[in-house]
């Protein structure tokens, strides 16, 4: 990837998977690409929090976007965690092949793509959501 | 009025600022000649030591700051002209003024005189409107600085912290290896002296049985003595001996190592304390001393006394000790309110006092103390004391206990039901303290700096106030637990005690138990941080907390230990989980997420203002609990229901609805069948063969349209039986067939 000849204004995604699914990041959200050793679940925490990945002294937590947008998963093995950095946070995304890189014209329309922006407002725990669950309890 | 000992500790603090200001401003015309703005800063100074000297009647300081400001003032006027020699009698004014200053901070007292010879000369040049010329030789500051002080950018000292806050994390882990270190040397040097013991037994044993077997030993040691001289060896002896010989130079190996260790282990000891000291001096550095607040305080409860007629005597004590710069910015407003209540509805007015004979000035105390971590402050005050039948009369009136607890609660824990919100004793309006006495306010400005508030009082005697607060924001204690094996921190200062379950039978059952003459509700945290588990505990350990002097149980699997350490928040993400205050990581390497004990018994605190704000906006005609474990079924149902004026609870299944109805009054349940956790034929089913609901309407509403649903749900003891969608209409038909909306329950 990187040996070969970029073009100045081509644009570079991230792709990662799920299931039989492929979904695109803005290359420049992504921090690192982790292997999953040890994942603590956060009690409380919405399903698609599947728990925390703790990284030097803070933790990440992971997502799994499969129990947002209803992908049937295949298997559990072999889970690479993709870290993005959104609004100053570090968030992983649980992907099922190991995420690479690559490069389209400014003009060529992505499917799939991911606004990690976007993504985070719908994904973040607010305190609206934590209202209803303590009205549930 | 304040003890003047108390006081001039507040002005020597006071005065070391400004005397400092003083110094850098003179040095800084010295080196940069003639400034306005210095010298306005200077005439601001002195201005400031002189009205502060004179509160504390230190009348030669007082004297001399006038003179100086003066000065400056003709200075500034352009009265006189700036030069050189200027600077001279300023510093003797200011060497004098040190002086004195450091006498009273010795012994309390100016003890020497004023310099008159120095007070006419200036006096002379106010008249003559001219300083003498500026040839005189320079007069140094004299090395005595009242305290060495450097100023810091408080940002700086916080980087500190943090960075010394990630060290102690780092401590702890150290702290564990070397506990594993000693393990594993252990292990070995057990592991050596069984080989060493073996191999000498091995060898007394056989030593002497093969020597018979021919094959003759070729080794130089060995053959170089006759067969007279030493007995005949074989190879086996020699692979033997060599054996044996390895093992004593690993068993010295071993003794070394484990030498070695022991030393490493002391080292590591003294790092510990060295890192704890710089901890405690460093925290230090970050805080203010009581005083300025203690002043703030009773010069505003001196007006606030006036303006209400009434005559006050303000004590306060711990001047000296220090509080965490956002703990003193926090403590202010919480502190000025109890005050101004015990002004206005504690203390009466003087002809009143009389009548009850008592002395016609009241007492306010304002004490500062440290207790081990925290510091206490206590307001105590000699008025009308708390009407405790009063306080139980509105605690039932708004529902904050209930007719069947009043026995079992103390008088203690009854007088801190006026923290609750909503709560007030007072029928007055008065503008300053807003409705009543809102000592919610206070409570909640104190748990937002980690501590918690109790009060105790004696009718017509005395209240008292006792705040407790953590020295520090950022190094937290915890005590550290364990539950379905993950590991979870509760902040200490809400710990008052750690019970065994097991001494107390029957604490599960009756979810509450007695001790120390207190009956303590307990709430089983694996029950409200894994609803859907059902797994029941047997044993462990119950945490009692202390939310300003309401106790209550908390009762976990195992407990771990205590630690001090520093609290991660969770951040944006995240933010949403307010059951945690945040996180941080074990020396282990897993997260460690610290518990909100607030949260955990929110209902019980927070039930009381729901029930407020709905006396306020509406009556509600009935209850209904919602179980669907789809949102949007749960949103449609809520809005639907809270038209026709119900108030609706939800929950996502069976384990759910069950925990509300122990909970929450309910007069209808409409629910889904198929759920995760607990279905609805399994939620049916539980409640008609548990007594209290027996006859309990239960309505199923779900997609599942088969006649054989149908039937095993009515079976099962379903009132009513709702194909999905449902309308307006079809809720109306339920509410009016189970005569909900006839009922009143608010």
């Amino acid at each position: 990837m990187s040996e070969e000849i970029r073009k100045e204004n081509e644009k570079s995604y991230c792709v990662f998977g799920i299931g039989e699914r492929e979904f695109l990041l803005p290359k420049e959200s992504v921090v690192q690409i982790l292997d999953i050793t040890r994942i603590f679940p956060i009690p409380g925490a919405p399903e698609y929090i599947v728990g925390a990945l703790p990284v030097r002294g803070k933790i990440i937590p992971a997502v799994d976007l499969a129990k947002v947008y209803n992908v049937e998963r295949l298997s559990y093995s072999d889970n690479k965690l993709l870290v993005i950095e959104v609004k100053g946070e570090r968030i992983g995304i649980l992907s099922d092949i190991t995420p690479f890189f690559v490069s389209f014209e400014p003009d060529f329309v992505v499917e799939d793509f991911i606004d990690p922006e976007k993504l985070f407002e719908k994904l973040k725990i607010d305190s609206q959501k934590s209202n209803e669950k303590g009205n549930a309890k | 009025m304040l003890s003047n000992s108390e006081l001039i500790k507040y002005f020597l603090i006071e005065a070391e600022d400004y005397l400092n200001t003083l110094i850098e401003g003179v040095e800084e015309l010295e080196s940069r000649d003639f400034n306005k703005d210095t010298v306005e800063a200077l005439f601001r100074a002195t201005h400031t030591l002189k009205g502060s000297a004179s509160i504390v009647k230190l009348d030669k300081i007082t004297t001399l700051s006038h003179k100086l400001e003066d000065f400056f003032e003709a200075l500034l006027n352009d009265q006189i002209e700036y030069n050189a020699s200027f600077l001279y009698y300023v510093k003797k004014v200011i060497n004098a003024i040190v002086n004195l200053v450091n006498e009273v901070a010795e012994t309390g007292q100016e003890k020497s005189e004023i310099d008159n010879d120095l007070i006419k000369t200036i006096d002379a040049i106010f008249v003559t409107k001219q300083l003498p010329s500026p040839e005189i030789i320079a007069e140094p500051f004299e090395i005595l600085p009242v305290v060495n002080t450097v100023r810091i950018d408080l940002g700086l000292v916080e980087n500190i912290i943090t960075s010394l806050g990630e060290i102690l994390v780092q401590k702890n882990t150290i702290a564990d290896k070397e506990r594993e270190l000693v393990d594993i040397i252990e292990e070995i040097s057990n592991s050596g002296k069984r080989l060493l013991k073996e191999i000498n037994d091995f060898s007394e044993i056989y030593w002497f049985t093969s020597q018979e077997k021919g094959q003759k030993v070729l080794d130089s040691f060995f053959t170089d003595f006759s067969d007279l001289q030493f007995d005949r060896y074989e190879e086996y002896h020699i692979v033997l001996r060599k054996i044996q010989e390895i093992t004593n130079d690993i068993t010295e190996g071993i003794k070394t190592l484990a030498n070695f260790s022991e030393n490493l282990s002391f080292l590591f000891k003294s790092i510990g304390r060295e890192i704890n000291y710089l901890k405690d001096s460093l925290i230090e550095v970050r805080m203010i001393p009581a005083g300025k607040l203690l002043q703030r305080l009773a010069e505003a409860a001196k007006d606030i006394a006036e303006s209400l007629g009434k005559l006050v005597d303000i004590e306060i004590k711990g001047a000296e000790i220090k509080l965490d710069k956002p703990i003193f910015d926090g403590l202010y407003e919480p502190i000025i309110h109890i005050i101004r209540n015990a002004l206005q509805h504690g203390i009466e007015l003087p002809e009143e006092r009389i009548k009850k004979g008592k002395e016609k000035v009241g007492h306010i105390k304002i004490a500062v103390y440290k207790e081990g971590k925290n510091v206490n402050i206590r307001i105590k005050d000699d008025g009308k004391g708390i009407d405790i039948d009063k306080v139980k009369e509105i605690a039932l009136e708004k529902g904050l206990i209930s007719e069947e607890r009043l026995p079992y609660i103390s008088k203690e824990e009854m007088l801190s039901y006026i923290f609750a919100p909503g709560f007030s004793t007072s029928e007055e309006v008065d503008f300053q303290s807003g409705r009543g006495m809102g000592l919610n306010i206070v409570k909640t400005a104190i748990s937002k700096l980690k501590g918690t508030i109790e009060v105790f009082s004696e009718i017509d005697k005395e209240t008292d106030f006792v705040i407790k607060i953590p020295q520090s924001l950022s190094v937290s204690n915890l005590l550290v637990f364990r539950s379905s094996n993950l590991e979870y921190a509760i902040p200490l200062n809400y710990v008052e005690e750690v019970l065994s379950v097991d001494d107390f039978p029957e604490l599960l059952k009756d979810r509450s138990f007695t001790h120390k003459n207190r009956n303590i509700p307990i709430k089983i945290f694996s029950e409200i941080f894994y609803p859907m588990n059902g797994k029941n505990i047997t044993g462990g350990y119950v945490i009692i907390l202390n939310f300003s002097g309401i106790r209550k149980g908390l009762v976990v699997e195992d407990i771990i230990g205590h630690e001090e350490t520093t609290i991660h928040s969770f951040g944006k993400f995240l933010e949403g989980l307010r059951q945690y205050l945040g996180y941080y990581i074990a020396s282990k390497g897993n997260p460690r997420y610290v518990v909100d004990p607030l949260k955990i018994f929110e209902e019980e605190f927070m039930f009381a203002a729901a029930k407020d704000r709905i006396l306020e906006t509406v009556l509600y005609l009935g209850s209904v609990l919602v179980v669907d474990d789809s949102i949007s079924v749960r949103k449609a149902l809520q809005n639907t229901l809270e038209t026709k004026k119900i108030r609706v609870y939800t929950a996502r299944d069976g384990y759910e609805a069950l925990d509300i109805l122990e909970k929450k009054a309910v007069d209808l349940i409409i629910t889904d069948l198929e759920m995760p956790g607990m279905h609805g034929y399994e939620l049916i089913n539980r409640l008609r063969s548990d007594s209290r609901f027996k006859d309990l309407p239960i309505v199923v509403l779900t997609s599942r349209g088969t006649k054989k649903h149908e039937e095993k749900a009515i079976s099962l003891g379903a009132d009513g039986y709702i194909v999905k969608p449902f309308d307006d209409q079809t809720i109306s038909n339920i509410l009016s067939k189970f005569d909900i909306t006839k009922n009143t329950i608010y």
